[in-house]
């Protein structure tokens, strides 16, 4: 990359850092109630600790000075003064308060608009996103977004008011003085702009350089066993201390801008200004008199002139990051890879549970086909079984006739009725589908039999479980139905999981059921169950099954045989055996030659 | 404090930096005290009407450098201090890793990658902190609290001091407090986050689940309900939190509130001056830091410790592998395995009664099913793990006999992970021969099977893999990792089930180059698939870690049992896959 390149993609990185900004602040407009109330909080605190100042200026001018001390008079002030540090401890209490709890609703809007967003999103989105940076995007980047509004644009806000509020008193105290204190503003915003240009930069490069450091680390811990088996570990140490090194140095460079220009330069404007005041009312005592008050409350006002401008400029780069965390979360709420949704608004019905496959084509990536002219039919109550290879499309079936992805070519018909035209609702709640990998929640059997559906009664959960003869093993559970469910139901066998997942299919009593067989080993103790499980599943609905083991589907009505996206054979069991081809040699693969003799 | 001790020797070999970093703090706390002084010296002269303009120079040439002074000092006790201590996080990070390098398998099998790089960047950043922020909170609460109570007692008032720090002590308590309050409830927001966390997890991996039931309406109002928990506690956090400021600044201004008041008694009966009274509130002002830094010093000592006490329990861990041999000539390739039994730490016996001897030049095919033993033989070839003497001899020697190194170099390996770094294609060949000219590594390639898939890349070697990388298939990770091994040009080579994920015909010619490029050395291969052995010398047959069959493919092919089946299964497999058409 060339040296003229870079502000050009810096100030395009700005624009953008702008729009993600101006957009960020759009979602203040609901609160807008609440924040107008904090704002006026803030503004009664900040008069109420600005006033303090005032008071000690009166009493030092009006009465330590001429050494007049009128009884009822002091004790009206000192009453008066306390009274201004308590209400502006309280008042700036609940506005401090009131902005976190705008902040954090803000986040809580923000989080459910891309949770609500990537549920409508179809799985070709989620095909294409690794699930962590999905789950990082939810989570820790709103979380950084947090902190934008919670530590940066709160402490923004008050300090700004804060400041106004003290150029506002020192042009009540002295307006020529307070147009002179006016000029170590620009100081203060010369130092900001090269904070932002020169440490902004070496901030990033150090967060640059750490995260390469990490990811060396990361990799190296990964392929340690290589490293070592290949006698690298010498180099990799010398490569690890070179990152090591520059890590180190940009912390250093770091360090060094920080020290030129946050704190020490900050305080060193500080110090000129209070020379600059000294000297104002020293010349102005060669003429007239002044009163010491004044003196005291400039000097005052400029004390705390200052920590809301070094409190800004440490919070600086934290609003780079959340920006930059901000970009990435609306790149989600921009996402436009919809989930299949239905067309029209007929609101067709399924009732008896026809499938028809009419020359359908489908492809994942809109260039390799996956599945060819696939045509078939399954008649209310009747079995279609998929068989085929890996990678032979049985599960791109599932897919579309799930209506998880949509058609390329051809036509999906449900009782006669185009797919397209069920709304989402009826199809999911007809539709059952089994996966291969049985997916439990965290929660209990019953929560996860149930799902969220509170429609489906405890007593509809137990038919359920007895109905798959899930519910001896959960019985004999101390917990029954209410055991929890470990990661994953990491506590119970594959074929338990299995179960409980039949349990929930059946308890939204399906008129179509869709199977994707497990392939992994289910131990012998529960095989029994499972297929008779499956067997009474299946009886009385229309099903469309993946088997991986040929023995459960022999008496499917249909059993289509697929190769690289095509239908090479179709028929029943027998009539498939006796063509004596792919099938054929599926079935010998897994009973053996001898079992071929009770076929024939 | 403690952990300032266990430090100790970090600051012994900083000890210049660090006296002349605390030697700046002093100058710059010192120097702060002059500003309020000098305002209370003008307001007096004000006052008494006794201000010249000399005077007024005067005071100015003070406080410019006072300011210059400051500032080019707390310049460099920033670089002194904070800089020794990002040397400290880069000495202990090089010490780590230089101590990840030499741990042997058994060290990584017991802990998690994310756990070790916990250590390496969390608990490094804590010390950090300690060696830098800690030293100076220590340094600033002592020195700046005590000089400017000092200044105080001793130039202004001690009583008037003693009276306006009544309220301060409150302050302490109440920081104190809110600190403790917080902490609690900031670790259950953070439980908070972590169940939402989850929870995202969970909804996405379970998307299809979630989709096939039609529960995402319900799923997003579950999740909202979560995350309005977690904004519940947060708020907890802000209602704490925002307790410091207002608190801070209550006590602070009864602080002043006391000053002025009784100042102001002390000024009438002429004890004092006004302008000392002013100065007087600018040190008030002075001491709010060192008190906040105080409490602070503790939190980050507390931290400091904790995370130093776990790198060294990390660092004092000992090396399993004894690497004492006394051969520093690598071996060539004579292999007797003479195994009675091996076993992880604790295990039951992973591999037993393992006997096979393979001449220089020969190839030894393994095979069996998953879990019987085929990797562990091969890292216990690569001294992996700790072995028993005379366990394996190779070239007439004890495998213990030679320093690792020399070993290692003898052996190219090929894992079944095919594990790349984050490198270009041509780093990653030359991973163990860095300098190697490009012929060598196209030639390496070559022999694997993957240059023709490297040319058709855009940037050809060039291209960057691994996990920041291009994806590559698993059949083309494969072959690179099997270049990188090959690059050697290994008296040993070891193909562990690494020719799975590529095409039958790919395999076959990646055989026969090996066959005939390979013919003085020794070749191991592990598999799966029985055409990637049976060209082999010696093919042996795993079961539960032990020999069931040996032979070489035609005689185990004529006698029935495991390898029979599984050859005439696979056939049948590859028939399937095909399409099934025999024609």
């Amino acid at each position: 990359m060339s040296e003229e390149q870079e502000p050009t993609l810096d100030e395009l990185q700005q624009m953008k850092q702008w729009s993600v900004f101006k957009r960020l602040m759009s979602y203040t407009k609901p609160h807008k109630k609440r924040l107008a109330f904090a704002f006026i909080l803030l503004l009664v605190a900040t008069a109420a600790e600005l006033t303090g100042p005032i008071l000690v200026k009166t009493f030092i001018d009006d009465f330590v000075t001429p050494r007049n001390f009128e009884q009822r008079a002091l004790v009206i002030l000192a009453s008066g003064y306390i009274a201004l540090i308590v209400i502006s401890a309280v008042v700036n209490y609940f506005q401090f308060v009131l902005f976190q709890s705008v902040a954090l609703d803000i986040i809580q809007t923000l989080r459910i608009q891309v949770f609500t967003k990537v549920h409508s999103l179809g799985l070709k989105f989620f095909d294409r996103t690794p699930v962590g940076s999905l789950v990082s995007r939810i989570t820790n980047d709103t979380e950084a977004v947090k902190d934008l509004y919670v530590s940066v644009l709160s402490t923004f806000v008050q300090n700004i008011v804060f400041l106004f509020g003290i150029f506002g008193f020192m042009f009540y105290l002295n307006v020529k003085l307070a147009l002179f204190c006016i000029g170590i503003l620009p100081f203060i915003v010369l130092i900001m702009w090269l904070y932002r240009k020169y440490s902004s930069r070496s901030f990033y490069d150090m967060r640059e350089k750490l995260s390469q450091l990490n990811a060396k680390l990361n990799e190296s811990l990964q392929g340690m066993s290589i490293v070592q088996v290949f006698n690298q570990q010498k180099r990799l140490r010398k490569e690890f201390a070179k990152i090591n090194q520059e890590h180190t140095d940009a912390q250093i460079r770091n360090i060094k801008y920080n020290g030129l220009l946050l704190r020490p330069a900050v305080d060193l404007v500080y110090m000129l200004a209070l020379l600059m005041i000294l000297s104002f009312f020293g010349i102005k005592s060669f003429n007239s008199p002044v009163e010491i008050g004044v003196i005291y409350a400039f000097i005052n006002y400029l004390d705390r002139f200052f920590e809301p401008v070094n409190m800004m400029m440490m919070r600086l780069s934290i609003f780079q990051q959340a920006i930059v965390s901000a970009g990435r979360v609306f790149t989600v709420v921009d996402e436009e890879e919809f989930a299949p949704i239905n067309k029209g608004n007929k609101n067709p019905v399924i009732s008896s549970g026809k499938i028809e496959f009419k020359a359908v084509s489908f492809s994942y990536d809109g260039e390799q086909e996956v599945l060819r002219d696939i045509s078939f039919t399954a008649e209310p109550g009747q079995t279609v079984a998929l068989v085929g290879h890996t990678g032979s499309g049985k599960s791109s079936i599932i897919n579309l006739l799930m209506r998880f992805y949509e058609v390329n070519k051809g036509e999906i018909l449900i009782d006669d009725v185009p797919l397209s035209n069920f709304e989402n609702k009826e199809l999911r709640n007809k539709m059952g589908l089994v996966l291969q990998d049985p997916f439990l929640f965290v929660g209990d059997i019953m929560q996860n039999v149930r799902l969220y559906n509170q429609t489906i009664t405890d007593e509809d959960v137990k038919n359920a479980t007895s109905f798959v003869q899930a519910s001896p093993f959960i019985e004999r559970l101390p917990e029954g139905y209410q055991t929890e469910l470990g990661e994953r139901g990491a506590t119970f066998s594959s074929g338990q999981r299995q179960l409980i997942s039949f349990a929930r299919t059946m308890a939204f009593s399906p008129t179509i059921l869709i199977l994707d067989e497990a392939t992994a080993n289910i131990d012998t103790e529960t095989e029994e169950e499972i297929q008779e499980a499956l067997r009474k599943m299946r009886s009385g609905r229309t099903t469309i099954a993946i088997a991986h083991r040929l023995s459960t589907i022999q008496d499917a009505e249909l059993i289509l045989v697929l190769h690289k996206g095509e239908i090479v054979e179709r028929g029943t069991h027998q009539e498939l055996l006796r063509q004596r081809g792919l099938y054929h040699k599926m079935f010998l693969l897994q009973h053996g030659k001898d079992s071929m003799n009770d076929v024939g | 404090m403690r952990v300032f001790l266990q430090l100790m020797w970090f600051f012994k070999q900083e000890k210049w930096r660090y006296l002349g970093g605390i030697v700046m703090l002093a100058f710059v706390s010192l120097g702060l005290l002059v500003p309020p002084k000098v305002v209370g010296l003008i307001v007096d002269h004000i006052e008494e009407g006794t201000i010249t303009e000399e005077i007024l120079w005067r005071y100015a040439a003070v406080l410019i450098g006072i300011a210059i002074g400051i500032y080019v000092l707390r310049y460099i006790w920033r670089i002194l201090i904070f800089g020794s201590a990002v040397k400290l996080a880069m000495l202990l990070r090089n010490r780590l890793y230089e101590h990840f390098t030499k741990k042997s398998q058994e060290f990584y099998h017991k802990r998690r990658v994310g756990d070790l790089m916990a250590h390496s960047t969390n608990d490094l950043q804590a010390i950090q902190q300690t060696a830098g922020d800690g030293v100076l909170t220590l340094v600033d609460s002592l020195m700046m609290g005590g000089f400017t109570l000092i200044a105080m007692a001793t130039t202004i008032s001690w009583k008037l001091t003693l009276v306006s720090l009544l309220p301060l002590p409150v302050m302490a308590w109440a920081t104190n407090k809110y600190g403790t309050m917080l902490h609690k409830r900031f670790h259950s927001a953070q439980e908070a986050f972590s169940t939402l966390n989850d929870k995202v997890q969970e909804s996405i991996s379970g998307t299809r689940v979630i989709k096939a039931f039609g529960q995402e309406r319900d799923d997003i109002d579950n999740f909202s309900d979560l995350s309005r928990d977690a904004v519940k506690k947060n708020m907890a956090v802000a209602r704490i939190d925002s307790l410091f400021d207002p608190t801070i600044s209550l006590i602070i201004g009864f602080s002043f509130f006391l000053a002025v008041s009784y100042g102001s008694i002390l000024v009438t009966r002429n004890e004092l001056t006004i302008g000392e009274l002013v100065s007087f509130t600018s040190y008030l002002g002075l001491l709010i830091w060192p008190m906040l830094a105080f409490g602070w010093l503790f939190n980050i000592v507390e931290r400091g410790r904790a995370s130093y006490d776990r790198v060294e329990t990390l660092l004092a861990v000992k090396e399993e592998i004894k690497d004492d041999g006394s051969i520093d000539t690598s071996p060539m390739g004579d292999i007797s395995f003479q195994l009675e039994q091996f076993s992880y730490i604790l295990n039951a016996p992973v591999l037993s009664d393992i006997h096979f001897t393979l001449k220089r030049g020969q190839t030894l095919g393994v095979v069996g099913k998953t879990g019987s033993g085929k990797t562990t033989l091969c890292k216990l070839l690569l001294r992996e793990f700790q072995l028993k003497s005379k366990d394996i001899i190779i070239d007439d020697h004890d495998i213990c006999d030679y320093k690792l190194h020399a070993l290692r170099k003898a052996i190219g390996y090929v894992p079944q992970d095919h594990f790349l770094f984050s490198a270009t294609i041509a780093e990653n060949i030359a991973f163990s021969k860095v300098e190697s000219p490009f012929s060598e590594i196209k030639e390496a390639a070559e022999l694997a099977s993957i240059h023709k898939d490297i040319t058709q890349f855009k940037y050809g070697y060039e291209t960057v893999v691994g996990e920041r990388g291009v994806t590559l298939s698993g059949g083309q990770k494969q072959r690179i990792s099997i270049a990188r091994a090959l690059i050697k040009n290994p008296e040993i080579l070891i193909l562990d089930d690494s020719l799975s994920a590529v095409d039958a015909k790919t395999e076959e010619s990646i055989l026969q180059q090996l066959k005939t490029k390979r013919q003085n050395q020794t070749t191991i291969i592990t598999a799966h698939r029985l055409s990637s052995i049976a060209h082999c010398d010696l093919i042996i047959v795993l079961e539960n870690g032990t020999i069931v069959q040996r032979g070489t493919h035609f005689s185990l092919l004529n006698e029935d049992g495991w390898y029979k089946e599984t050859y005439e299964k696979q056939a049948l497999e590859t028939l399937i896959s095909e399409g099934g058409v025999i024609k």
